[in-house]
């Protein structure tokens, strides 16, 4: 007994020494600068104007701002729709390729790898190469439309498209996520299961909606959350294919809070921008561990 | 969709399922194909149209980029991904064998903190560092990359390394430490050993992250640490654009990213999902 | 500032009995002077400056060794994209960094940089004639062009080395000349030109670049508005009287009808090859961007092109001027050397290398825009482009300062608020009134919220 008592205190004490520095450098380099960052947002903040970090005189002022300022409004909004349509196409998408692609063929299972290039691309390239389809003049997207005859307005610069066509290339970056995720889940599922539904008689469609489905839905949810976390991070695609424009159509918070503090200098202000946008990330965060577990509790 | 014939266990594809197959990739990969082409396009070749099917590829696009400053902004890329890579398993390594021995009650929040950690926006890291680095002079400095890539590689350490340490019969260590072996002994001699491969892939996807990295190297870097993805953004003048520049940027860029993650493409769910999901 | 000397032997003289006073005085001073003309004053320094790039950089790159060996010092010249450099550049001097010895001062940041108090002043550099000989004449330099570089008090914070004159380029007067029509001279009449070529041969009426604070400002000045109410003294916005909707709803129609599609978000390079190509017809901007249209290889309307002045308003023509110049940031390790490298890259001799050795033209010293030699290069289908790039370069600096808008150092905000205003009008989001509205409040919220009072 006192043995294992020694084992348990040498081991705790060598848990304790492991953990220990992985712990203090995160806290320097993510907790610090977490607790910088909610300081900051309090004041008004700007670089031109040193004094000016230390100014508590109305801490609440960048908070009260913001509901009135069109532009942060505007890029929630912004955000909201490019997380809806972008989250939705590659959970969509990503599942009838995942579908495609379940099947034991050596030659099928060689081209999945293929399948990943767009998203291990690393995402500033991935903005070249969606920048290099968008331009007019060296585009072939444009090129076949003039054959074609069709008119093609200028994706990037309209204001009905510039979305859409950030919307297409995110998609096309991250659906070999969801592809993967879900593909992933088809393969656990027991072949008996669809086997005795065929023998009982239905068919195909009805083993989908009522077997195959059923089995991913929580896959389905988890990758769409983590892709929606994500979403909230798209900086090159914007960066480099817009701008945030034309006008603020393309503008989402993200950026919004770069240009806020990397253009404008307004370090205070873009803080509170940026806080708000983490406590969107943690609500989210906590929803895929609580799914995670719920899917653990049945599996 | 199906090929209605095998029956339920699809032993193997049918022809209709490999040619939409096929069809799908090409057009998947038909935009990552176009960039690859036009690097190896004189600048007239890239503007012509029709696009020439069979043409004469040009190194010069590549050795106009070797003769200029980009090279050395390849290797401050290598460099700060690499030593990122280190420090954090080197950190990593040990407390994600902790935390996988562990059945204490603080488990969850150390794990939900760190799950956090690396879904935060890069944003709220970089106001903060660039004001601290500005402060203490690490503005435009390699080990200033490697200090902010570690914020995201660690945790990812920590998350991708728990559950080869949990296939580990802890059998094997109990009998280790029944004959007197300390922890740290088991650990490093036995324990280690045994999740080479796990450490090997984690390797990798850090490297990758901190690799792909565009937004911090923008605004911590000037010019003496400026990085690969930076410099190839460069080549975006204010008096044109080189596209057959962009292109061979771009196409190395991405190359040593192609190759590796090839290599730990099993692994590339959980390294994205922070391990919150088992790949 | 320096005592002009008329000539240049009692310019040599005092400056040798000043340097022998100086150095008489200076001899127990940290500053150690050259004791011999052949020792390199500066060896073993290291000079680090930066730029966007641009052709001006790349040609000096290949003088700068002779710099190197005069000096003894090593110039490291970073040179980035142009949104990359400002970028960088600002916030490096807005948090009081020394990584560079010299910046370029973008123009659009110009006057936030002097106003912080970002520079280091080079009056005191001219001032001394032992650091700046009187044949280095700083007045030489276009007076419109240096406008942006001084402070309230008059004081100089940088020297230009690009001068941007804005100009109208026609590329197809054979169409014009089919069609009897006249070179635009008001606004009224640019508008029918542009109609009555739109869809001729596949050419658009005009073509335009998505920097639209630059390009937008003319036409509103032109009819009688401005940016700010009074600027640089009433910084209050006006973009919503009347004049700046009618202007904005007036440009926004030339874009939207008789500029090719996408226009909005061309760069300079794309709207200078719709022109070059004869694909569009006009584009008003600086002149260094149109010049190309006449002599360049590339160029397909070289017989075909006219430049001239841009049209004029109900009010007169405000043709829109600016330049790049080159300061030494306040925190600068190396100010002197910083200081040897401006004065050797802006110095006569150099600039006039360039125009003769390049055909570089829109260097900012009025000697070499006047020389015989200038003259030669830049005159074209008998158009003396020299003369005209002068006069709209100096237009700023005659009489009211109408380019006071962009010296004020909340432009880059209200600027900013203006392109997204525009771009809403243009893309037929809102109309001009309530785009203008928006923006005005908009304006007015961004500078109180960057502790601006109005």
């Amino acid at each position: 007994m006192s043995g294992k008592g020694l084992v348990d205190a040498e081991r705790r004490r060598f848990n304790a020494i492991a953990l220990a520095p992985s712990l203090i450098v995160l806290f320097m380099i993510a907790g610090l600068p977490a607790i910088y960052l909610v300081v900051t947002s309090l004041t008004p903040f700007q670089l031109v104007n040193p004094g000016s970090s230390t100014d508590f005189s109305s801490p609440l002022r960048n908070y009260r701002l913001l509901p009135d300022d069109p532009r942060f409004v505007n890029s929630l909004w912004v955000q909201a729709k490019l997380s809806f349509w972008g989250v939705l196409f590659q959970v969509l998408l990503g599942m009838l390729l995942a579908l495609l692609l379940h099947t034991q063929s050596r030659v099928v299972e060689f081209a999945r790898t293929f399948f990943l290039i767009p998203m291990v691309l690393p995402p500033i390239v991935v903005a070249i190469i969606w920048k290099l389809i968008y331009t007019p003049d060296i585009s072939p997207l444009y090129y076949v439309a003039g054959l074609l005859n069709i008119a093609m307005p200028s994706l990037t610069s309209s204001v009905d498209f510039a979305l859409t066509a950030i919307i297409i290339a995110d998609t096309w970056e991250w659906l070999p996520f969801t592809f993967l995720m879900v593909l992933a889940a088809l393969q656990t599922i027991p072949d008996e299961f669809s086997e005795a539904a065929l023998v009982d008689g239905a068919n195909r469609l009805q083993v989908f909606f009522y077997i195959t489905l059923p089995f991913i839905t929580p896959i389905l949810v988890i990758s769409g959350m983590f892709r929606l976390i994500d979403s909230v991070k798209a900086f090159p695609l914007v960066f480099l294919l817009t701008g945030g424009g034309p006008g603020s159509v393309t503008e989402v918070t993200n950026y919004y809070a770069y240009l806020l503090a990397f253009d404008f200098n307004e370090i205070g202000y873009s803080s509170a921008v940026t806080i708000v946008m983490l406590l969107l990330v943690v609500a989210v965060s906590l929803g895929v561990v609580w799914m995670g577990r719920r899917r653990e509790a049945m599996a | 969709m199906s090929d209605g014939i095998s029956g339920p266990i699809r032993r193997s594809a049918s022809v209709r399922r490999l040619v939409a197959i096929g069809v799908t990739l090409i057009v998947l990969l038909s935009p990552f194909l176009w960039l690859l082409q036009m690097s190896f396009k004189s600048n007239d070749l890239i503007l012509q149209f029709p696009p020439p099917l069979i043409f004469t590829p040009t190194l010069q696009n590549y050795a106009s980029l070797w003769q200029g400053a980009f090279p050395v902004s390849f290797v401050n890329s290598l460099m700060s991904a690499s030593f990122s890579t280190a420090l954090a398993l080197v950190l990593g390594v040990p407390a994600a064998y902790a935390l996988s021995r562990w059945a204490g009650r603080g488990k969850h929040a150390v794990s939900f903190a760190i799950l956090v950690t690396r879904m935060a926006p890069p944003i709220a890291f970089t106001i903060p560092f660039f004001l601290f680095y500005r402060w203490i002079g690490l503005l435009d400095t390699v080990t200033g990359l490697v200090l902010v890539y570690t914020s995201f590689n660690l945790p990812l350490v920590i998350w991708m390394m728990q559950p080869f340490f949990e296939t580990v019969p802890p059998s094997l260590e109990e009998a280790a430490l029944v004959d007197g072996a300390s922890t740290r002994v088991v650990f490093l001699q036995i324990v280690l050993p045994m999740v080479t491969p796990g450490i090997a892939a984690t390797a990798i996807l850090c490297f990758l992250y901190a690799w792909n990295d565009f937004f911090f190297a923008l605004i911590l870097t000037r010019t003496n640490a400026r990085t690969a993805p930076v410099a190839v953004v460069n080549f975006m003048n204010y008096e044109g654009w080189e596209w057959g520049k962009i292109a061979a940027g771009g196409s190395l860029v991405m190359a040593p990213v192609l190759i590796f993650s090839l290599a730990v493409r099993r692994y590339l769910v959980s390294g994205l999902t922070a391990g919150a999901v088992k790949g | 500032m320096t005592k002009k000397n008329s000539s240049d032997k009692s310019a040599g003289l005092s400056r040798r009995t000043l340097l022998r006073a100086g150095a008489a005085t200076i001899g127990a001073a940290a500053f150690p002077m050259p004791v011999i003309a052949q020792t390199k004053p500066f060896a073993g320094v290291t000079l680090r400056g930066a730029s966007f790039q641009h052709r001006f950089f790349t040609l000096l790159q290949s003088y700068i060794p002779e710099f190197e060996a005069q000096t003894g010092m090593k110039v490291d010249l970073q040179l980035s994209a142009f949104p990359v450099y400002n970028q960088q550049a600002n916030l490096e001097l807005s948090s009081g960094g020394s990584a560079f010895d010299f910046v370029n001062v973008t123009f659009i940041l110009a006057a936030r940089w002097v106003a912080a108090g970002l520079l280091a002043n080079l009056d005191e550099f001219t001032g001394d004639p032992n650091l700046t000989p009187a044949e280095w004449k700083p007045k030489d330099f276009v007076e419109g062009a240096q406008v942006p570089y001084r402070d309230a008090k008059g004081a100089t914070y940088g020297y230009s080395w690009e001068g941007g004159a804005m100009v109208m380029g026609l590329s197809r007067m054979d169409l014009m000349e089919k069609k009897g029509l006249k070179i635009p001279k008001t606004f009224a009449e640019l508008q029918e030109v542009c109609a009555a070529i739109n869809g001729t041969d596949g050419v658009t009426g005009l073509v335009s670049f998505q920097l639209h604070h630059w390009c937008l400002p003319p036409y509103i000045q032109g009819f009688g508005g401005n940016i700010f109410r009074n600027p640089p003294t009433d910084i209050m916005p006006a973009l919503n009287s009347p004049e700046a909707v009618q202007a904005v709803e007036f440009y926004a129609n030339l874009l939207k009808n008789y500029a090719p599609k996408g226009v909005l978000t061309y760069t300079e390079d794309q709207a200078r090859q719709a022109l070059l190509t004869g694909r569009s017809n006009i584009f008003i901007h600086s002149s260094a961007w149109i010049t190309p249209i006449l002599m360049s290889g590339d160029s397909k309307v070289k017989d075909t092109s006219r430049v001239v002045r841009m049209p004029a308003g109900p009010v007169r023509d405000f043709p829109a001027a600016n330049s790049q110049g080159l300061g030494i940031p306040k925190n600068a390790k190396n100010k002197k050397a910083a200081w040897e490298f401006i004065k050797w890259a802006l110095s006569p001799e150099i600039s006039m290398r360039l125009v003769k050795e390049h055909g570089h033209s829109s260097v900012c010293r009025r000697s070499v825009i006047e020389s015989e030699e200038y003259r030669k290069l830049n005159t074209v289908n008998g158009q003396d482009l020299g003369a005209l790039y002068l006069e709209v370069l100096g237009l700023p600096a005659k009489g009211e300062n109408y380019m006071a808008y962009r010296t004020v150092k909340e432009f880059p905000i209200v600027g900013d608020v203006l392109n997204k205003a525009f771009e809403q009008v243009a893309t037929g989001q809102l109309p001009a009134q309530a785009a203008m509205n928006a923006a005005q409040e908009q304006a007015i919220a961004n500078m109180r919220r960057a502790g601006t009072a109005l």
